[in-house]
């Protein structure tokens, strides 16, 4: 009972570093261009923002340091894979190293560092209720990053900007053709993935953790663009793939400290194996899979 | 602890003085230089194993102003650790002392290319003429922890957060378990295995996962980060880690810390390699070789436990005591330690049992 109290308490915010960046990428990838410099985007967000917090005691300052941290690198793999037409993968992948080191230089001076987190709302009647009030007692940026999703979700599949960018993604030459300026539209796309891997490490850092040192994303970057491809691009279905590994990495620690007869690393790997099992069975559909996978991804365009 | 100086002294030491200023002699030369290289896996903070190992590396400044320590950190391992070790030793660094376990091939290799220098490295098991591993009975520390932990616990659940279900970590855990059991023998553990060497977030979920399951003190076995230590501080569980103190992260709920001082043993080892008598020999460092260590211990430990633990204490020191003397059972409760006897260094070395007391089976 305590250890599913323990889970229910504790899911949203283990997902929202994931889902914060997972978001960013889905628009990225969403306009045709595959970012893999993600875990290093958070690991700088994160190392910045811990600063901030550290110097000013300010979260929402951290946040926007975080943010912009996130988008200046971001910039940088933007300039390589659009201004020079770089392959897509290794640009990726080096400025995702780039970013690491960058982090490890800036948070030398304060690595294992600890700053408060954000407390956590206490809605009038609801977190009083059995069982579900430790779900909905949570910080700010739980609540922000869902409704972020809501609104991602709004526009890409409701709005004409959505529908431009996804246009994009299918197709850059026949969106050129229409008159869109595929290369503006990508890099903006880039910048938001960035911001939003930024403001990811900086929730890991200053809320989720709340401390600094070197290498605590720990591979969630990874995870992130793991669960963008299984959940297929689709908002829900990565909200839903965050919010199931939050839960199951949860779990499989509770059921440890619970005295569950079942090995350890076999509880360890269980987050994976389920979230990916989930998400590969929900985009199973073959038909609909051809419809949502994006056309030009991680192709470079040049006009 | 030199005698204050009389005017013959005086005169006799400024005449050696002299003369050696005069005739320089190589030999003396040599023994004032001692180029240091440490290597270490993660940055050197204020806190955690790289930090005490750099303030091991530091005390060999005792030695006179011509040691010269050069700290390599956050050094992954593998290919380029193997590359940054052979260029230390080209620039000219003699005694290298090596940070984590998975230097070992690359430093062996290094060593018997180098006859000429010595190399300490943690945590392995090789060894070779110039290169001795070396290790810390931290078992000793764990189980005067549980002593502490079950007079304070109100639950009597304790819990560790781990790294990897290894022998070394494996061995704190029991060790702590039989302390507390020594104080009171109704005490369960349970066990988080993180399986990370370095995940604070994951850390302090496994630690919240615990206090969940009504656990009220914490072992932080084996995280570099004071992860662990904060969390216990905010939800008030006492809380112990191993190798320096975090006290400062955990002012109320601090229970003490099983430390490492690596000084003694880097200085014996570097005093050897500078007279030529460095030998290779595994070393497994105990409170009596003054490297384990407990400190910054709760006042809220009851006095009369405290007392005991001073006695335990005096018998590991005299080497009297050991917490794997039997009768000691294993999880189902065969036993594992007959009455009387003593484990020896090689049976504790590979333990890969729990004792009687921990409710989490041990992944195999």
């Amino acid at each position: 009972m305590s250890g599913i109290a323990f889970i229910l308490a504790g899911t949203l915010a283990a997902a929202t570093p994931l889902l914060l960046a997972a978001l960013g990428e889905m628009v990225v990838e969403r306009s045709g261009v595959l970012n893999l410099g993600l875990e290093g985007m958070m690991a700088l967000g994160a190392a910045l923002g811990f600063i901030v917090v550290f110097l000013t005691g300010n979260h929402a300052l951290g946040f926007l340091v975080a943010g912009l941290g996130g988008a200046v690198l971001s910039l940088v793999f933007a300039s390589l894979v659009l201004g020079f037409v770089a392959n897509q993968v290794a640009a990726g992948l080096g400025v995702g190293l780039l970013g690491l080191g960058l982090s490890s230089l800036v948070g030398k001076a304060y690595e294992s560092r600890t700053v408060p987190g954000l407390p956590r709302l206490h809605l009038p009647g609801l977190s009083d209720l059995p069982l579900v009030g430790p779900l909905l007692t949570q910080d700010i940026v739980v609540w922000l990053s869902l409704v972020l999703a809501l609104g991602l979700w709004a526009v890409l599949a409701h709005s004409k900007a959505g529908l431009v960018v996804r246009a994009v993604g299918e197709n850059p030459h026949a969106a050129r053709a229409l008159g869109f300026p595929v290369i503006a539209i990508r890099c903006g796309a880039i910048a938001f993935g960035g911001t939003l891997a930024g403001l990811a490490g900086a929730y890991a850092s200053t809320v989720y953790t709340p401390l600094w040192a070197d290498g605590m994303i720990a591979g969630r970057g990874w995870i992130a663009l793991a669960l963008v491809v299984f959940g297929t691009w689709a908002t829900g279905r990565i909200v839903f793939g965050a919010l199931l590994f939050g839960a199951l990495s949860l779990g499989e620690l509770s059921a440890q400290a619970a005295g569950v007869g079942l090995p350890s690393q076999v509880l360890a790997s269980l987050p994976y194996a389920v979230t990916i099992l989930m998400l590969a069975v929900i985009s199973s559909d073959r038909r609909r899979m051809r419809r949502t996978a994006i056309a030009s991804l991680g192709q470079p365009f040049e006009p | 602890m030199q005698k204050p100086l009389d005017r013959r002294s005086f005169l006799k030491s400024s005449l050696a003085a002299g003369t050696a200023l005069a005739l320089p002699l190589p030999a003396f030369a040599a023994e004032d230089t001692l180029n240091v290289a440490l290597i270490v896996p993660s940055p050197a903070a204020d806190v955690g194993w790289s930090h005490t190992l750099l303030a091991g590396a530091k005390a060999l400044e005792e030695f006179g102003p011509g040691v010269k320590i050069t700290l390599l950190e956050n050094i992954a391992e593998g290919p380029d650790a193997d590359r940054i070790m052979n260029k230390t030793v080209a620039d000219g660094n003699t005694f290298i002392i090596l940070g984590s376990f998975g230097y070992m091939n690359g430093g062996l290799k290094l060593a018997k290319a180098h006859p000429e220098i010595a190399v300490l490295h943690a945590s392995g098991y090789q060894v070779a003429p110039n290169f001795s591993p070396f290790g810390a009975r931290y078992y000793q520390g764990t189980y005067l922890m549980g002593m502490a932990a079950a007079a304070l616990s109100k639950t009597k659940k304790l819990g560790c957060v781990g790294a990897f279900a290894i022998p070394e970590l494996i061995t704190s855990i029991n060790a702590w378990t039989l302390g507390a059991q020594a104080v009171d023998p109704s005490i369960d553990v349970s066990v988080v295995w993180v399986n990370s060497w370095f995940d604070p977030a994951s850390e302090q979920e496994a630690a919240k996962a615990l206090l969940a399951q009504g656990v009220d003190v914490i072992f932080s076995n084996a995280q570099d980060t004071p992860s662990v230590i904060t969390v216990a501080e905010e939800a008030g569980a006492y809380v112990f880690n191993l190798n320096s103190s975090m006290k400062a992260y955990a002012p109320k709920k601090y229970l003490g810390v099983v430390g490492t001082d690596w000084s003694p043993y880097f200085k014996a080892n570097a005093r050897a390699h500078l007279d030529g008598t460095f030998a290779g020999a595994a070393a497994w460092l105990s409170m009596a070789d003054k490297v384990v260590y407990v400190a910054d211990l709760n006042p809220d430990i009851p006095a009369d436990v405290a007392a005991r633990m001073a006695e335990v204490q005096a018998a590991t020191l005299a080497g009297t005591l050991s917490p794997f003397t039997g009768p000691i059972s294993g999880q189902d409760g065969t036993e594992k330690v007959a009455a009387g006897v003593t484990l020896g260094d090689d049976m504790i070395l590979s333990m890969d049992w729990h004792v009687q007391g921990v409710t989490t089976p041990l992944p195999k």
